[in-house]
């Protein structure tokens, strides 16, 4: 099992009082290597001016009047 | 007249109205025709056939009576088996909730009673809407009637199908990641996932509080366009619901797309996809074109970031919902349902945070950029052509198979971080004889415009006219 496994799936358990419930669960819980990458190349490429703002309100600024 | 359960819903409820079928005959011709076809494609979960009688006998009667009647009147439907109605069985396809019965009814379902409809059963779905593929353990896997070996899309699996075998008018499904356009596009059905906070949720299972939306799953998009008319609009009961005006959407299916403009992306959307697929949409644009419809190729921005959140999102939001079940039960669940969800206890706080504080300032950007130059957004639903149940079983299949699983919604899932209205009509079939769908997204809350290029999709073609050929009557 790799480190990066067992590390996660203690915290799971500790945090969460949840354990893997098969291999499925584990395989996927690998994948997370990839989120974690997804993020990191995202740092600093994104400035928003009003961040945080509300995604209701945002709906409302982008629909088209008048149709 | 010929069979009635091929009418398309606005055919029946129109027939019923003018008196030239009544409630009961379509309820007993889509009875007719489930027990005909439902062997093979496992489509339902639960039937009330009493019930549902008398409901049509009462309709009947108004018809005779020559009392008000609604827009639905007389028309006989079932939904996938999620949507509450107090007293009766809403199993939401767990074993979890087997023999559980709601207090409350949904908003939707009081909307589409209210215009005149009535249910009679629960159609089967991915246990808690959580596959893209119709699988279920607990209540058996549903089959695409156009080739039962192939999957039908889900999670809204037995509405796409139901519909597709033209023994239901019309069945709401739930879109989180594709819901309702996977199975609309793999059973070759129309279905619409309208903007974000456009249609109510109060009593229906929650799966992400953020990216949860209520829709149709119908024959034709005049369908669509009736059903939402109905159902749209805000509600009390959930606050999260747009106070937007609702239009008269069938109204606004005219045919005449002169002008629009059509973006066709150019990244990610395309991306492996398969040159039958491919052929459809270009042949789909062709009809576009002709009608008057210009079309830009066109590259997305941000792709990435909805991406990366938006898998963010939904992932945390339903292992928080399951989280007790997931501690207490978790063998109960499909090892593809409790195996996805398990991740998501891993995700840090601020990353989702992070995800959702961004959603409404990427929306803005995205929409400025991409909007000032085309009207709508048109892709491929599924991007390959359908794999089989088979080869997607993540709970029997070797590992890799959860690669080619989320394969499956990965057209779909951007609108869902993005909020945008998009809907899935046929478009073609793949070597395999199974469907293939045209995803067409626009702005938020043009609901209208999405539909009526679809509807002037639909005038110029026949596919979802046809039925598949495991109907034999």
């Amino acid at each position: 099992m790799s480190t990066f496994l067992a590390q996660t799936e203690a915290m799971i358990q500790t945090w969460h009082g949840v354990a893997a419930p098969n291999d499925p669960a584990r395989r996927l819980t690998m994948e997370l290597a990839d989120t974690i990458a997804a993020f990191e190349k995202l740092r600093g490429t994104l400035v928003f001016e009003d961040e945080p703002a509300s995604f209701e309100a945002a709906l409302q600024a982008a629909k088209e009047t008048g149709e | 007249m010929s069979n009635p359960a091929d009418l398309s819903m606005t055919e029946a409820a129109d027939a019923v109205r003018t008196g030239a079928v009544t409630s009961v005959e379509l309820l007993e011709a889509c009875w007719r025709r489930m027990e005909a076809v439902n062997p093979v494609l496992n489509a339902t979960i639960w039937t009330d056939r009493e019930g549902a009688m008398a409901w049509a006998l009462a309709a009947d009667d108004a018809v005779r009576d020559k009392a008000k009647l609604g827009p639905l009147h007389g028309v006989p439907m079932m939904h996938k088996d999620m949507y509450y109605q107090a007293g009766k069985l809403s199993t939401c396809g767990s074993a979890l909730r087997r023999d559980w019965r709601p207090t409350v009814t949904a908003t939707v379902i009081e909307r589409l009673a209210a215009a005149g409809a009535y249910t009679f059963g629960g159609l089967n779905m991915a246990e808690f809407a959580q596959n893209p593929t119709g699988h279920n353990k607990t209540f058996g896997d549903c089959h695409n009637p156009w080739n039962p070996p192939y999957i039908t899309g889900g999670s809204s699996s037995g509405s796409g199908v139901s519909v597709a075998a033209r023994f239901n008018y019309m069945a709401l499904g739930s879109d989180t990641g594709g819901s309702i356009r996977l199975p609309a596009s793999a059973d070759g059905v129309t279905g619409l996932k309208p903007t974000q906070t456009r249609v109510s949720r109060y009593g229906v299972m929650p799966l992400s509080f953020t990216h949860d939306n209520v829709g149709p799953l119908t024959r034709t998009v005049k369908d669509c366009a009736r059903v939402m008319t109905i159902i749209a609009g805000h509600d009390p009961r959930d606050p999260t619901s747009a106070r937007e005006p609702v239009p008269d959407y069938e109204a606004a299916l005219t045919g005449d797309i002169r002008g629009l403009r059509i973006g066709v992306p150019t990244n990610v959307f395309f991306d492996g996809a398969d040159a039958p697929v491919v052929a459809a949409i270009e042949a789909a644009l062709s009809v576009l074109q002709a009608r008057g419809a210009s079309v830009t190729r066109l590259t997305l921005p941000l792709m990435d970031a909805v991406a990366a959140y938006g898998g963010i999102v939904s992932r945390v939001e339903a292992a928080t919902i399951h989280a007790e079940w997931m501690r207490s039960d978790p063998q109960a669940y499909g090892a593809h349902i409790s195996g996805r969800m398990y991740p998501g206890y891993a995700i840090p706080a601020p990353y989702y945070v992070e995800s959702l504080s961004r959603r409404g300032p990427i929306l803005q950007a995205f929409a400025a950029e991409v909007f000032a130059r085309v009207d709508v957004l048109v892709t491929p639903s599924i991007r390959t052509c359908l794999p089989t149940l088979e080869a997607t079983d993540i709970d029997h299949g070797p590992p890799g198979t959860e690669t080619k699983f989320m394969a499956i919604s990965a057209n779909t899932r951007p609108f869902n971080y993005l909020g945008l209205p998009a809907i899935s009509v046929p478009c073609g079939f793949d070597p395999n004889g199974c469907p293939i769908g045209l995803q067409i997204a626009g702005r938020p809350f043009a609901e209208a415009r999405v539909m009526k290029i679809a509807d002037a999709y639909q005038r110029d073609t026949d596919f979802h006219t046809r039925r598949p050929p495991l109907i034999k009557d």
